[in-house]
Protein backbone atom coordinates (compact mmCIF):
# COMPACT_ATOMS: atom_id res chain seq x y z
CA UNK A 1 0.00 0.00 0.00
CA UNK A 2 1.62 3.60 -0.83
CA UNK A 3 0.42 6.80 -0.70
CA UNK A 4 -1.67 6.84 -3.74
CA UNK A 5 -3.56 4.03 -2.93
CA UNK A 6 -4.96 5.81 0.39
CA UNK A 7 -5.68 9.46 -1.34
CA UNK A 8 -9.10 10.04 -2.49
CA UNK A 9 -9.35 10.36 -6.04
CA UNK A 10 -11.73 12.21 -7.67
CA UNK A 11 -13.51 12.12 -11.18
CA UNK A 12 -14.67 14.58 -13.35
CA UNK A 13 -18.86 13.94 -14.81
CA UNK A 14 -18.61 15.67 -18.19
CA UNK A 15 -21.39 16.52 -21.38
CA UNK A 16 -20.21 17.92 -24.09
CA UNK A 17 -22.79 18.78 -26.80
CA UNK A 18 -23.05 21.46 -29.64
CA UNK A 19 -26.18 23.09 -29.64
CA UNK A 20 -27.70 25.34 -32.39
CA UNK A 21 -27.99 28.47 -30.88
CA UNK A 22 -25.30 30.71 -30.23
CA UNK A 23 -23.49 31.49 -27.32
CA UNK A 24 -25.51 34.73 -26.12
CA UNK A 25 -28.63 32.93 -26.23
CA UNK A 26 -27.31 30.17 -24.47
CA UNK A 27 -25.53 32.21 -21.81
CA UNK A 28 -28.85 33.55 -20.95
CA UNK A 29 -29.89 30.57 -20.11
CA UNK A 30 -27.53 29.37 -17.85
CA UNK A 31 -26.78 33.17 -16.26
CA UNK A 32 -31.07 34.07 -15.79
CA UNK A 33 -32.71 32.35 -12.71
CA UNK A 34 -36.14 32.51 -14.50
CA UNK A 35 -34.45 30.49 -17.29
CA UNK A 36 -32.38 28.22 -15.23
CA UNK A 37 -35.43 27.21 -13.50
CA UNK A 38 -37.11 26.13 -16.31
CA UNK A 39 -34.37 23.57 -17.61
CA UNK A 40 -32.01 23.09 -14.46
CA UNK A 41 -33.53 23.57 -10.88
CA UNK A 42 -34.75 27.25 -9.40
CA UNK A 43 -32.11 29.42 -7.87
CA UNK A 44 -32.35 31.14 -4.65
CA UNK A 45 -30.09 34.30 -4.75
CA UNK A 46 -28.11 33.86 -8.01
CA UNK A 47 -26.66 36.63 -10.18
CA UNK A 48 -23.70 35.83 -12.40
CA UNK A 49 -21.57 38.02 -10.33
CA UNK A 50 -17.83 36.22 -8.83
CA UNK A 51 -18.52 35.94 -5.53
CA UNK A 52 -22.06 35.35 -5.47
CA UNK A 53 -23.94 33.10 -3.28
CA UNK A 54 -27.01 31.05 -4.22
CA UNK A 55 -28.78 27.65 -3.42
CA UNK A 56 -30.94 24.91 -5.20
CA UNK A 57 -33.20 23.52 -2.98
CA UNK A 58 -33.88 19.61 -3.76
CA UNK A 59 -35.13 16.19 -1.69
CA UNK A 60 -34.36 16.05 1.49
CA UNK A 61 -32.31 12.76 2.33
CA UNK A 62 -31.42 11.49 6.17
CA UNK A 63 -29.53 14.43 7.87
CA UNK A 64 -29.26 16.46 4.60
CA UNK A 65 -32.21 19.19 4.14
CA UNK A 66 -31.79 18.63 0.61
CA UNK A 67 -29.99 22.07 -0.05
CA UNK A 68 -27.33 22.46 -2.42
CA UNK A 69 -24.94 25.70 -1.53
CA UNK A 70 -23.37 27.39 -4.73
CA UNK A 71 -21.08 30.68 -5.26
CA UNK A 72 -20.01 31.84 -8.16
CA UNK A 73 -16.72 31.27 -8.80
CA UNK A 74 -16.20 33.11 -12.24
CA UNK A 75 -17.46 34.66 -14.91
CA UNK A 76 -16.06 35.63 -18.59
CA UNK A 77 -19.60 36.49 -20.00
CA UNK A 78 -20.61 34.13 -23.21
CA UNK A 79 -17.71 32.19 -22.66
CA UNK A 80 -17.45 30.87 -18.92
CA UNK A 81 -19.35 30.17 -15.77
CA UNK A 82 -18.42 28.39 -13.12
CA UNK A 83 -19.64 28.07 -9.53
CA UNK A 84 -18.56 25.42 -6.28
CA UNK A 85 -21.70 22.64 -5.96
CA UNK A 86 -21.52 21.92 -2.13
CA UNK A 87 -23.98 19.85 -0.38
CA UNK A 88 -25.15 16.42 1.40
CA UNK A 89 -24.15 15.13 4.72
CA UNK A 90 -21.24 11.87 5.37
CA UNK A 91 -24.21 9.77 6.68
CA UNK A 92 -25.83 9.29 3.33
CA UNK A 93 -24.74 7.00 1.33
CA UNK A 94 -25.32 7.11 -3.41
CA UNK A 95 -28.69 10.05 -3.07
CA UNK A 96 -27.11 12.78 -0.70
CA UNK A 97 -23.66 11.83 0.29
CA UNK A 98 -21.78 14.72 1.03
CA UNK A 99 -20.80 16.67 -1.72
CA UNK A 100 -17.45 19.34 -2.48
CA UNK A 101 -17.86 19.67 -6.31
CA UNK A 102 -16.99 22.12 -8.89
CA UNK A 103 -19.48 23.13 -12.01
CA UNK A 104 -17.53 24.85 -15.06
CA UNK A 105 -19.63 25.95 -17.90
CA UNK A 106 -18.02 26.55 -21.25
CA UNK A 107 -19.30 27.93 -24.61
CA UNK A 108 -17.25 27.82 -27.69
CA UNK A 109 -18.56 29.03 -30.88
CA UNK A 110 -18.79 26.51 -34.00
CA UNK A 111 -20.16 26.07 -37.30
CA UNK A 112 -23.73 25.61 -36.73
CA UNK A 113 -23.76 26.70 -33.06
CA UNK A 114 -22.05 26.43 -29.94
CA UNK A 115 -20.39 23.91 -28.22
CA UNK A 116 -21.25 23.79 -24.62
CA UNK A 117 -19.44 22.02 -21.89
CA UNK A 118 -20.14 21.11 -18.66
CA UNK A 119 -17.39 19.57 -16.14
CA UNK A 120 -18.65 18.55 -12.71
CA UNK A 121 -16.10 17.78 -11.30
CA UNK A 122 -14.56 16.59 -7.72
CA UNK A 123 -16.62 13.26 -7.06
CA UNK A 124 -14.55 11.73 -4.82
CA UNK A 125 -13.53 7.88 -5.03
CA UNK A 126 -12.59 6.49 -1.99
CA UNK A 127 -9.63 4.53 -2.81
CA UNK A 128 -8.77 2.13 0.38
CA UNK A 129 -8.19 -1.83 0.19
CA UNK A 130 -11.91 -2.73 1.53
CA UNK A 131 -13.26 0.36 -1.27
CA UNK A 132 -11.30 -1.78 -4.08
CA UNK A 133 -12.47 -4.95 -3.27
CA UNK A 134 -15.68 -3.76 -3.16
CA UNK A 135 -15.38 -2.23 -6.77
CA UNK A 136 -14.10 -5.56 -8.06
CA UNK A 137 -17.63 -6.93 -7.45
CA UNK A 138 -19.34 -3.59 -8.58
CA UNK A 139 -17.48 -4.42 -11.48
CA UNK A 140 -19.25 -7.94 -11.61
CA UNK A 141 -22.55 -6.40 -11.17
CA UNK A 142 -22.19 -3.72 -13.70
CA UNK A 143 -21.20 -6.42 -16.33
CA UNK A 144 -24.02 -8.36 -15.81
CA UNK A 145 -25.65 -5.42 -16.67
CA UNK A 146 -23.96 -4.73 -20.12
CA UNK A 147 -26.60 -6.46 -22.25
CA UNK A 148 -29.66 -4.14 -21.05
CA UNK A 149 -27.25 -1.49 -21.58
CA UNK A 150 -26.34 -1.79 -25.12
CA UNK A 151 -29.24 -2.25 -26.25
CA UNK A 152 -29.60 1.18 -25.95
CA UNK A 153 -26.49 1.71 -28.39
CA UNK A 154 -27.41 1.97 -32.27
CA UNK B 1 -17.49 13.78 -28.27
CA UNK B 2 -14.68 11.76 -26.83
CA UNK B 3 -16.38 10.58 -23.63
CA UNK B 4 -19.68 9.30 -25.95
CA UNK B 5 -17.10 7.48 -27.89
CA UNK B 6 -15.35 6.04 -24.61
CA UNK B 7 -19.04 4.70 -23.55
CA UNK B 8 -19.58 3.42 -26.69
CA UNK B 9 -16.20 1.24 -26.66
CA UNK B 10 -16.61 -0.62 -23.35
CA UNK B 11 -20.23 -1.29 -23.84
CA UNK B 12 -19.72 -2.75 -27.61
CA UNK B 13 -16.64 -4.29 -26.38
CA UNK B 14 -18.67 -6.27 -23.14
CA UNK B 15 -21.63 -6.70 -25.31
CA UNK B 16 -20.47 -10.13 -26.63
CA UNK B 17 -21.21 -12.93 -24.12
CA UNK B 18 -17.66 -14.60 -24.69
CA UNK B 19 -15.21 -11.60 -24.52
CA UNK B 20 -17.46 -10.39 -20.82
CA UNK B 21 -16.59 -14.06 -19.80
CA UNK B 22 -13.12 -13.18 -20.26
CA UNK B 23 -13.36 -9.89 -18.72
CA UNK B 24 -14.93 -11.43 -16.02
CA UNK B 25 -12.00 -14.00 -15.36
CA UNK B 26 -9.61 -11.16 -15.78
CA UNK B 27 -11.20 -9.12 -13.07
CA UNK B 28 -11.83 -12.23 -11.16
CA UNK B 29 -7.83 -12.72 -10.66
CA UNK B 30 -5.11 -10.54 -10.06
CA UNK B 31 -2.99 -11.82 -13.21
CA UNK B 32 -3.55 -14.24 -15.98
CA UNK B 33 -2.03 -15.21 -18.99
CA UNK B 34 -3.49 -16.19 -22.43
CA UNK B 35 -2.81 -19.87 -21.80
CA UNK B 36 -4.92 -19.94 -18.49
CA UNK B 37 -7.69 -17.79 -19.76
CA UNK B 38 -8.06 -20.58 -22.74
CA UNK B 39 -8.09 -23.53 -20.14
CA UNK B 40 -11.77 -24.55 -19.58
CA UNK B 41 -13.08 -21.77 -22.01
CA UNK B 42 -14.53 -23.72 -24.86
CA UNK B 43 -13.00 -21.33 -27.08
CA UNK B 44 -9.41 -21.50 -29.05
CA UNK B 45 -5.95 -19.26 -28.06
CA UNK B 46 -6.36 -17.40 -31.04
CA UNK B 47 -9.95 -16.54 -29.97
CA UNK B 48 -9.07 -15.64 -26.52
CA UNK B 49 -6.09 -13.66 -28.07
CA UNK B 50 -8.39 -11.45 -30.44
CA UNK B 51 -10.92 -10.90 -27.16
CA UNK B 52 -7.46 -9.95 -25.18
CA UNK B 53 -6.86 -7.03 -28.02
CA UNK B 54 -10.42 -5.95 -28.00
CA UNK B 55 -10.38 -5.50 -24.16
CA UNK B 56 -7.43 -3.72 -24.63
CA UNK B 57 -8.28 -1.69 -26.97
CA UNK B 58 -11.65 -1.03 -25.19
CA UNK B 59 -8.99 0.25 -21.78
CA UNK B 60 -10.20 -2.72 -20.20
CA UNK B 61 -7.56 -4.99 -19.61
CA UNK B 62 -3.54 -3.85 -19.06
CA UNK B 63 -0.64 -6.55 -20.23
CA UNK B 64 2.21 -7.23 -18.18
CA UNK B 65 5.30 -9.17 -20.49
CA UNK B 66 7.13 -11.32 -18.24
CA UNK B 67 9.69 -13.50 -20.36
CA UNK B 68 7.84 -15.86 -22.51
CA UNK B 69 4.52 -15.10 -21.12
CA UNK B 70 1.93 -11.78 -20.80
CA UNK B 71 -0.18 -11.48 -18.18
CA UNK B 72 -3.15 -9.61 -18.56
CA UNK B 73 -4.75 -7.56 -15.35
CA UNK B 74 -7.94 -5.58 -15.35
CA UNK B 75 -7.42 -1.68 -16.05
CA UNK B 76 -8.46 -0.17 -12.68
CA UNK B 77 -10.31 2.54 -14.28
CA UNK B 78 -11.55 0.86 -17.31
CA UNK B 79 -15.25 0.63 -16.52
CA UNK B 80 -15.18 4.53 -15.47
CA UNK B 81 -16.80 5.69 -18.67
CA UNK B 82 -19.44 3.78 -18.00
CA UNK B 83 -19.73 4.44 -13.93
CA UNK B 84 -19.65 8.05 -15.01
CA UNK B 85 -22.64 7.53 -17.62
CA UNK B 86 -24.66 5.64 -15.01
CA UNK B 87 -23.89 7.88 -12.17
CA UNK B 88 -26.50 9.79 -10.02
CA UNK B 89 -25.48 12.99 -11.89
CA UNK B 90 -24.08 11.46 -15.38
CA UNK B 91 -27.70 10.80 -15.63
CA UNK B 92 -28.81 14.01 -14.26
CA UNK B 93 -26.70 15.98 -16.02
CA UNK B 94 -27.88 14.70 -19.43
CA UNK B 95 -31.71 14.88 -18.48
CA UNK B 96 -30.77 18.35 -18.29
CA UNK B 97 -29.32 19.08 -21.46
CA UNK B 98 -32.21 17.20 -23.06
CA UNK B 99 -34.25 20.22 -21.53
CA UNK B 100 -32.40 23.08 -22.11
CA UNK B 101 -32.57 22.08 -25.61
CA UNK B 102 -36.60 21.98 -25.50
CA UNK B 103 -36.10 25.40 -23.73
CA UNK B 104 -33.71 26.93 -26.44
CA UNK B 105 -35.74 25.84 -29.39
CA UNK B 106 -39.29 27.85 -27.85
CA UNK B 107 -37.18 30.90 -26.78
CA UNK B 108 -34.93 30.86 -29.58
CA UNK B 109 -36.63 28.46 -32.71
Amino acid sequence: MNDTALKPQTQDIVVDQVLPHTPATIWKTLTTSELMGRWLMVPTGFEPVKGKQFTFQTTPAGAWDGVIHLQVLDVAPNERLVYSWKGGHETNADYGSRLDTVVTWTLTPVAGGTRLRLVHSGFVIRRNDAAFQKMSEGWKHVVQHIDTLSGELH
Amino acid sequence: MPETAAINAVMRTLADPTRRAVFERIVGSEEITVAELTRGSGVTQGAISQHLKSLKQAGLVAERPAGRNVFYRAEPNGLAPLVDWMSLYGVFWRERFIRLRTLLKEIDP
